[in-house]
């Protein structure tokens, strides 16, 4: 096979047997609970060093809570996939958890800015299309897939894409290297306690993103009975054998919206933009994730009941998520 | 008898978008944004069964108006939508050749339509401001069969040499540099749209090519703001300036907060076909 030409950056290499023999060796096959709490879930399934991978659509149905508490218990060094997010990397990098970024599409302000300028976090070239894909790559438990974009451009040089010649058709055809992230963190509308996961809506990459990973870490706005979830085994995006965690978090993608069950905080998402970009991050994150010791915490703390009433009900769009 | 007109030079390029446009075709749409709402114009005045796709999967809602607030992180954006999928499954569809325009913005446009949406600055590694990336830009700009880009008139944002090339057009602009490159023939940038001037490219040299002039705008004035000469089209199409009633609905049930169709104000007054320009504030800085 010709190599036409080739990306230089830095990606997280495929090893599609690896990944079988972890698999193999580490997932739990039988019908256990795996619910716990977030504390316990971050602390065993996220290491220093891992690559993450979130599944959220910039402000839906992103697994917030959790990202809190890898903030919360100071991970370090990881690499994650920044496709479609918005706040996410931001803080992360704010909280200096993050040192690598597969770079979709990210707010980007002053807080990344200046951790790439001072060297204290890499960015790596990719599409939001791209990291999805290559996250497709890796949930089919294959090293790589063509696709029919990237070349020809800077993102494609700054990549860890491939140029060949098709032994099919001749024609040039971009690859891309599967992404099996060490662990991903996917927030559901309802699961079970096994971790047969249900999600509503339109999405990026959850089932993708789930099956791609290592770990899969689960929050979830509500535990479901399993007998409730045989009753419509279509409507399972995820199964249970994948499922390292469940974690259940109401309102886990808040300050983000969970569609069909409450509105994006806008408030919030002003104060953190506003916080950035008068380098106040610190104090944002002290406020939100170091002074409280929970999610549960900081909702009843920070929050405020008579807020996520509010939330509750303005999200007045039930149609085609709970009816 | 005349009238004047106030509108921002958003508002200009929104409608102007909007209004090419159709019914019968099937659009991509960055997810918010003046590309989303040209979309929702066109949708809501004349081309009503025109249907568009979203990276998050959403295929063809039905946005009801007045839009909510904060639109793109609302579950009104994807508001009886004919399918919820998910990202990996529309770019398939655009891959199969079902998307017939793309629409999109961009910080910096060359002379072959390639486009910037990652940094602006002297290196990859210092960037004067980095701006969140490509997003669904490559894809879309790669897999549909044609894009539509929309951008302030601007020296800096027209450049000799993109600062970083995010996402395709015609590339090195040779015969079938973007099949060497990987992608899909027959596709590529059609029209970039700006304030007072419409874009094509020329099918021979595939270099932007002037195609339209807002009435109260030379062509001197145009290329004054770019890098670059552009071709010039043997004769030039007007462009009109936003009808009260494409602003009313802008205004009032596209973009009710303004957060999108917010920009320099330009007064003009009417006379028929022709418009005279009355005052116009000058960019503002970081625009």
């Amino acid at each position: 096979m010709t190599i036409v030409a080739e990306g230089t950056g830095v990606f997280l290499a495929p090893d599609p047997d690896a990944h079988r023999r972890y698999i193999r060796d580490h997932k739990e096959k039988g019908l256990v609970s795996k619910v716990m709490s977030e504390h316990e879930a971050i602390e065993r399934f996220v290491d220093d060093g891992d690559y993450v991978a979130y599944d959220c659509n910039l402000w839906v149905r992103g697994p917030a809570s959790l990202m809190r508490e890898i903030i919360r218990q100071k991970k370090r060094e990881l690499w994650i996939a920044a496709k479609f997010t918005a706040h996410d990397a931001t803080m992360l990098v704010a909280a200096g958890c993050v040192n690598r970024i597969d770079v979709g599409w990210m707010e980007v302000g002053r807080v990344i800015t200046e951790a790439q300028a001072a060297g204290d976090v890499q960015l790596f070239e990719w599409s939001n299309g791209a990291l999805a894909y290559r996250l497709l790559a890796g949930s089919l438990g294959v090293p790589f897939l063509p696709l029919r974009y990237l070349g020809g451009t800077d993102v494609f040089k700054f990549s860890g894409a491939k140029l060949i010649e098709d032994p099919y058709t001749g024609q040039s055809i971009c690859l891309v290297p599967a992404l099996t992230p060490d662990v991903a963190l996917v927030h559901v509308n309802q699961c079970d306690e096994f971790g047969n996961a249900r999600i509503f809506g339109a999405v990026i990459s959850p089932v993708e993103t789930a099956m791609a990973s290592k770990k899969l870490i689960l929050s979830t706005e509500e535990i479901v009975d399993s007998d409730e979830i045989r009753r419509h085994p279509q409507q399972t995006r995820i199964p249970y054998y994948a499922v390292d965690a469940v974690v259940h978090a109401p309102f886990g993608g808040y300050p983000g919206t969970v569609p069909g069950l409450y509105k994006a905080d806008v408030e919030h998402l002003m104060e953190s933009g506003v916080a950035q970009m008068q380098g106040k991050m610190d104090e944002y994150l002290e406020k939100w994730v170091f002074s409280v010791s929970s999610h549960q915490e900081m909702l009843e703390q920070r929050v405020g009941q008579e807020k996520l009433d509010t939330l509750k009900a303005e999200e007045t769009i039930k149609e085609g998520y709970y009816e | 008898m005349t009238e004047t007109r106030t509108f921002t030079d958003m508002e200009q390029i929104i409608c102007t978008s909007s209004r090419l446009m159709n019914g019968d075709k099937l659009y991509f749409t960055a997810i918010g944004g003046p590309p989303l709402v040209a979309v929702l114009l066109a949708k809501r005045l004349h081309a009503p069964a025109l249907a568009y796709i979203v990276e998050d999967g959403t295929i063809a809602p039905q946005v009801s108006l007045p839009a909510p607030p904060f639109l793109i992180a609302a579950s009104g954006a994807s508001y009886r939508a004919a399918s919820w999928t998910d990202m990996n499954t529309v770019s398939f569809h655009a891959g199969l050749g079902y998307i017939d325009y793309g629409v999109l913005a961009a910080v910096q446009v060359d002379q072959y339509g390639n486009f910037n949406s990652t940094f602006v600055g002297p290196a990859y590694e210092r960037p004067a401001r980095r701006f969140g990336g490509p997003g669904g830009a490559n894809e879309i700009a790669s897999l549909c069969w044609r894009t539509i880009l929309m951008t302030r008139q601007q020296g800096r944002k027209f450049v000799k040499k993109l600062d970083f090339m995010s996402s395709p057009g015609y590339l090195d602009g040779s015969p079938s540099a973007r099949e060497r490159a990987g992608l899909p023939p027959d596709t590529g940038p059609w029209r970039v749209v700006t304030e007072t001037a419409v874009f094509d490219f020329d099918e021979g040299t595939r270099k932007i090519r002037l195609q339209a002039l807002a009435p109260w705008a030379t062509v001197d004035d145009v290329v004054a703001e770019m890098e670059f000469e552009p071709l010039v089209a043997p004769t030039l199409e007007n462009i009109d300036v936003p009808s009260e009633e494409e602003l009313a609905v802008l205004r009032a049930e596209v973009d009710p907060t303004g957060r999108t169709i917010r920009g320099r104000w330009i007064t003009v007054e009417l006379e028929g076909d022709s418009a005279r320009l009355v005052e116009q504030e000058a960019p503002a800085e970081g625009a």
